[in-house]
């Protein structure tokens, strides 16, 4: 197999008690009945690292929503995995903290999404805020990685400086600044988050002057919103090259979004092993290699490196997952692109729809 | 960023460790990934406990590999853990 997995992404849950407007989950959320057992979650990480697997990143959903989450940590440590939980907080305090921590955590991602309490509170559709300081507090306190992620998004760009602020004195080594990505709910909500050209220009020059600042006391990422690229972003580095990801009842994709696509059939790791649903399955061959590319794609000195850009997207967009990815300017379906930009920087603004938990 | 003194004492900063030994690849895992290490470098960041200065990291390394140049271990070694301090895997005790 020329194609090693380095990450699992493994979303146990899909419960959460955010409500983010800009929610990257799937449409079709799993119920609870249909998560899969502590056991299955076990073997699938011994598979994973037999694999190659080196980081297993716990997603939701919110994680903490399952009772079992400290068992599993130990179990992906046991299996040599790096442990990486990405949480809101809501659900961790110092004895949970302290648990996780003596199961083998490694790092903590605490997201953000704002720092005025209001608007936080606002875009999460819950009243998270003031607890998520406090379980910053907490993680500040001991000894793990802590990285702070902001999602930005036209209503809360302006507020980047006192967001770079806060990372600066949360006891935080790194800060992801991601710009909303347009997928699951986020989708459905896009003509109200998109930032204007001038917005996302601003932030650029503000991340690049703060990363200059705080060289060596604070690492930055920064991900832009892909629709004002030239060329589309090496979406998960490749379809099936180095990535996967579960749901919560088990089905394997080789991304979060992937499960927009029609035709194609995601196996589930309760029926297969992971094994053959990385190298054998049609569904992570099906845009693995060159062959499905179209032209501009086929004949492009850029296919190496951005390998056509998001399949998902691409279907989100022009219909079609096997189209070149509509963000790229040489695009032959680039104008739907042009006409959202033209529509969300004439327009001052929309409201956004809400979703609901699932049961 | 500045440069190590020779007493400078490093160790792991959290969240940053060492793969299991004798995996087909010596790997620094990392919050967002892992490093790479060839050569000696596995050996290096073993060394750097928290215990031992930078100095003391050298002279253990030219203990080793006595048949190979001194002064180039130091140099090595000394560029080695300011890389891994500048990119906040290795912190100073």
């Amino acid at each position: 197999m020329k194609y090693t997995p380095r990450s699992l992404i493994a979303e146990i849950t899909h419960r959460c008690p955010l409500h983010c407007v800009y929610c990257s989950n799937p449409l079709e959320l799993q119920r609870r009945s249909a998560e899969l057992p502590t056991e299955n979650w076990i073997s699938i990480f011994q598979q994973a690292a037999e694999l190659g697997v080196l980081q297993l990143h716990l997603t939701g959903g919110e994680p903490l929503s399952r009772s079992d989450l400290t068992e599993l940590v130990r179990a992906g440590r046991k299996a040599h995995l790096y442990l990486n939980l990405i949480t809101s907080g809501v659900g961790l305090d110092g004895s949970r903290l302290d648990q996780l921590i003596e199961a083998g955590l490694d790092h903590i991602q605490l997201s953000f999404q704002d720092t005025e309490e209001g608007s936080a509170n606002e875009f999460a559709g819950t009243r998270s805020h003031a607890l998520k300081l406090r379980v910053a507090e907490a993680i500040r306190e001991r000894r793990i990685a802590f990285t702070i992620n902001m999602v930005v998004h036209r209503r809360n760009v302006e507020r980047l400086g006192e967001m770079l602020a806060f990372a600066e004195h949360s006891g935080a080594q790194r800060l992801e600044i991601a710009h909303v990505q347009y997928y699951g709910w986020a989708f459905r909500n896009r003509d109200a988050l998109l930032p204007t050209r001038e917005q996302l220009d601003r932030s650029v020059e503000i991340v690049e002057a703060a990363r200059e600042r705080l060289k060596g006391r604070l690492r930055i990422d920064f991900v832009l919103p892909d629709y004002y690229a030239k060329y589309p972003k090496p979406c998960m580095n490749g379809w099936g090259h180095q990535q996967m990801l579960i749901d919560p009842a088990g089905r394997v994709l080789p991304c979060h979004a992937a499960s927009v696509i029609p035709g194609l059939e995601f196996s589930s790791a309760r029926e297969r092993p992971l094994r053959w649903i990385w190298e054998e399955s049609p569904a992570f061959n099906r845009f693995r290699d060159e062959s499905w590319m179209p032209e501009p794609c086929r004949s492009c000195d850029r296919r190496t490196r951005d390998f056509g850009g998001c399949r998902c997207q691409a279907f989100l967009l022009a219909g079609d997952a096997a189209a070149t990815d509509p963000v790229c300017t040489l695009a032959p379906t680039h104008f739907i692109v042009e006409e959202t930009l033209q529509r969300v920087n004439g327009s001052s603004g929309r409201s956004w729809v809400y979703r609901n938990d699932p049961t | 960023m500045s440069e190590l003194a020779p007493d400078s004492v490093l160790r792991l900063a959290p969240g940053c460790r060492l793969n299991a030994a004798g995996e087909s690849e010596d790997l620094l895992l990392i919050p967002e990934g892992a490093l790479r290490l060839k050569g000696p470098a596995r050996a290096i960041v073993e060394l750097c406990d928290g215990q031992r200065a930078m100095r003391e990291v050298a002279e253990e390394l030219k203990r080793r590999y006595s048949s190979a140049d001194g002064v180039r271990i130091e140099t090595e070694v000394a560029a080695l853990l300011a890389r891994l301090r500048d990119r906040g895997v290795l912190e100073a005790v």
